[in-house]
């Protein structure tokens, strides 16, 4: 019995190791980094290594402006919060105040646009026709759209 | 008209009466009993099979490689259920990342 109980252990052990280094090696990327999100576009495009150096760069090189054009749009959404409330609980509203802010609010947009379509390009053009089609298809979902100025 | 001659009759002839118990019939019982128990399938039954087969070489290299095998099946199956899953994270927090107003409104909505 100890040499069958040996081969079953050993079997169990040897499907468990199997088990594990596959899974690690082939782990899912990690969507919180954008090292994730670049490695996953990676191998989501079939990108070769010269062009993932090259979107890569061009991601880190837009990533500081792109997060504090976001702070910029957070700092705007609570500006009118505040503006909604005062006019809740006072009943008035500053219109020079509040047209300052709409003009803000529509040049933060138009920049966070432009932005974006300068990136979105910038990374196509390192791509062939074929992964150009489906990173676009990818990023349609965030096509310049009409949002609200107070949204 | 005589009747045909019956099987059992030669038999029924040479039936004696019994002379006595047999000697040492209880443990006679007992020990073929216990020769039947020890030869019947069970328990202790299966997993001899089962080691002497495993001692075997060949089946023992056969097991080996299937259990790595099923290992790396079930390990495929749970790449594909949390790729499928992850895809659909992935494309949103790379949405979120280039596109500034996305992730505002995101943090926004965020309890």
């Amino acid at each position: 019995m100890r040499r069958g109980g040996f081969i079953l252990l050993l079997g169990l052990a040897v499907g468990i190791a199997a088990h594990v280094v596959y899974f690690n090696v082939h782990k899912p990327y990690d969507a919180g980094t954008l090292d994730g999100q670049l490695a996953w576009m990676k191998s989501e495009l079939q990108l070769s290594d010269a062009q993932f150096a090259r979107i890569k760069e061009l991601h880190e090189a837009s990533s500081p402006r792109l997060r504090a054009l976001a702070a910029q749009v957070s700092q705007m959404q609570a500006e009118f919060v505040a503006f909604e409330n005062t006019r809740r609980t006072s009943d008035r509203v500053d219109f020079i105040e509040f047209a300052r802010f709409v003009e803000v609010r529509r040049n933060i947009d138009r920049e966070c646009l432009d932005s974006t379509r300068r990136l979105v390009m910038a990374a196509a053009n390192e791509m062939t026709e074929s992964q150009r089609e489906q990173y676009l298809g990818i990023v349609s979902a965030t096509a310049p759209q009409a949002r609200p100025l107070t949204n | 008209m005589p009747n045909p001659p019956d099987p059992l009759d030669p038999l029924l002839d040479r039936w004696t009466e019994p002379k006595g118990p047999v000697p040492n019939l209880a443990p006679e019982v007992w020990r073929r009993i216990a020769h039947e128990e020890r030869n019947a399938p069970g328990i202790g039954g299966i997993w001899g099979e089962l080691d002497s087969w495993l001692s075997r070489p060949p089946f023992a290299a056969l097991f080996v490689t299937s259990c790595a095998l099923l290992g790396l099946f079930l390990a495929e199956v749970r790449v594909n259920r949390q790729q499928r899953v992850q895809s659909a994270v992935l494309v949103r927090s790379y949405l979120q990342l280039i596109d500034p107003l996305l992730k505002a409104n995101t943090v926004a909505k965020m309890p």
